[in-house]
């Protein structure tokens, strides 16, 4: 996710943490432009040193021991980038991240984009350019398209406050209309 | 490596947080590597309950190497290459600088069971006299494990202007009352044994040695894991004519009389209390009338907080608890759970990705 998306989403000096934040990148671009006081949750010893590297402050946790130890830590805003669908519950990660924050940015991965189905109608898993990893290799585990995702938002009265279609390059479609289709991501700023 | 050997005496009195103050106080110390021209490479080391100053390079009796010496050195993750090292015997400490063994100038003998109650707070007070003295204005870090840890958060909430990171390693913010037992258990059995005399033993010309002794074996259980003297000792016997004691079977039994044996033969029974009890009272919240945040607000270093997987004398639990109320106080700091198999003690040696992750901090 390109931060300059979250621009107007992300207050200036505001308190945030980054669920799956990798190298840290993502808050360190935050911690610049916006100083944000950012923390990070990783799990790779190699991407927490790029972290500390980076003079972005990391803990180590595994996402998928859930996401208590950071409610009510005082954080305004929660990101989780491409990584719900990498978790071994991603519905209770959904009801928890609005009492770490006020309010969460949610991206996914749209398996209903069309390229994505194309390769499916070929009897294959999904391989490209943004889903390198083959079947037996990926982390995404749980894989849902942008109405599977907003329907499970609608059905735990998490509000979309405002939602980004991303294309394939990373840039936002102009129309929200047959994004199922035509979006690789879903950006989501999410409330209660 | 360019190692120096000091003493650093100060002769204003020392007001100790329990009240009591002392004419004047020494501490040893050992610097590694070179001061720079602007005195801007300095980090501290502190050391945990039974260490010294000797950190690293050999130490004076010539067949050891420091507590730390994994960790300091030319290229290693506190490199004296780079930086300036310095590790300071902690007051109330037995390797020479102010403790029960030394002599009380007003009743002309040892201090014994009479040197004031020493704390956390009291270290690291005593250590900012010393960094005065050395003319450093800040420290790039201040590093310790185990009680070593806990100076270095206090450094961080005592003297925010004066660190520029702290290295929290297997320590905690709070003792718990596992630690205290333990210690406690340990404790009674120095004080049971005929030769303390209530503390006097050096006037009463006697040795409590036994029950320093049984003390450090039960003490050096708690520094190991379950998995690692499963693998160390497993349930083997010892080899006949190699005994330490005729009652010892397992080689556990006589790796730990052995330990036990030699630690008894250099450390002071008093010393032994007196550190166990700043450990035991250590809850850094209640020099901020009981307050957490209030304590952690104060600081301005980076942290490092670092747990042990198989640490159960402070438990990851402990480091997850102080992380979190960084965070409450909107602390920087970060959390790192290790593996190591060496239980309490892995803060001592260095792993490949340990000394990364402490040598990317230092440089970050």
């Amino acid at each position: 996710m390109d931060s300059a998306y979250l621009n107007n989403w992300i207050k200036d000096e505001s308190k945030v943490i980054d669920l799956g934040c990798g190298d840290g990148s993502l808050l360190r671009d935050l911690m610049n432009t916006k100083n944000v006081h950012g923390f990070g949750v990783e799990n790779d010893l190699e991407k927490i040193e790029k972290c500390i590297e980076n003079n972005v402050p990391v803990i180590q946790h595994d996402l998928d021991d859930g996401l208590k130890d950071f409610k009510h830590l005082g954080f305004d805003a929660a990101i989780m980038a491409s990584s719900i669908q990498c978790l071994r519950n991603p519905k209770s990660a959904l009801i928890d991240l609005l009492d770490v924050a006020t309010t969460c940015v949610v991206s996914i991965p749209n398996f209903g984009y069309w390229k994505i189905r194309l390769l499916m109608m070929a009897g294959r898993m999904p391989v490209s350019s943004r889903l390198p990893s083959k079947w037996y290799e990926t982390k995404n585990i749980h894989l849902c398209t942008i109405k599977d995702f907003e329907e499970l938002c609608a059905e735990l009265n998490l509000k979309i406050l405002e939602k980004i279609y991303l294309n394939d390059h990373g840039r936002p479609l102009k129309k929200l209309k047959r994004g199922n289709l035509l979006a690789a991501e879903g950006v989501y700023l999410i409330g209660a | 490596m360019k190692k120096n050997s000091a003493v650093f005496k100060s002769n204003l009195s020392f007001k100790f947080a329990c009240n009591k103050t002392l004419p004047s106080i020494e501490l040893v110390y050992e610097t590694y590597g070179e001061i720079n021209a602007d005195k801007s490479n300095a980090v501290l080391v502190c050391h945990a309950f039974s260490g010294s100053h000797e950190a690293a390079g050999l130490t004076s009796d010539g067949n050891k190497t420091g507590w730390w010496d994994e960790i300091i050195g030319p290229g290693k993750a506190i490199d004296t290459e780079k930086y300036f090292v310095v590790s300071v015997n902690n007051l109330g400490s037995c390797y020479g600088s102010s403790g029960p063994k030394s002599i009380s100038m007003e009743a002309n003998e040892p201090y014994g069971s009479k040197f004031p109650d020493v704390c956390v707070l009291d270290w690291v007070n005593s250590q900012k006299l010393l960094m005065d003295e050395l003319k450093i204005d800040c420290w790039e870090m201040v590093a310790g494990g185990s009680l070593g840890g806990m100076q270095a958060l206090q450094w961080a909430v005592s003297y925010p202007e004066k660190i520029k990171r702290a290295a929290i390693i297997a320590a905690t913010a709070q003792t718990s009352p596992q630690n205290i037992a333990l210690n406690e258990v340990a404790r009674q059995i120095i004080r049971k044994d005929s030769s303390f005399n209530n503390g006097e033993y050096i006037t009463h010309n006697t040795t409590p040695k036994e029950g320093l002794k049984t003390a450090r074996m039960l003490g050096h259980i708690t520094y190991l894991s379950e998995t690692n003297i499963q693998r160390r000792f497993g349930r083997k016997k010892q080899a006949p004519g190699t005994k330490v004691a005729e009652e010892v079977n397992f080689e556990i039994e006589n790796y730990l009389q052995y330990k036990g044996d030699q630690f008894s033969e250099f450390f002071d029974a008093n010393s032994y209390i007196l550190m166990t009890k700043a450990m035991d009272e250590y809850n850094l919240a209640d020099q901020f009338e009981g307050s957490m945040s209030k304590a952690l607000e104060r600081i301005k270093s980076k942290l490092l907080i670092i747990s042990f997987t198989s640490d159960w004398l402070f438990p990851s639990w402990h480091s997850r608890r102080l992380q979190k109320d960084c965070i409450l106080s909107d602390v920087e700091s970060s959390f790192i759970e290790l593996e190591g198999s060496y239980g309490h003690d892995s803060f001592l040696f260095a792993s490949p990705e340990y000394s990364k992750i402490l040598k990317t901090f230092l440089g970050s």
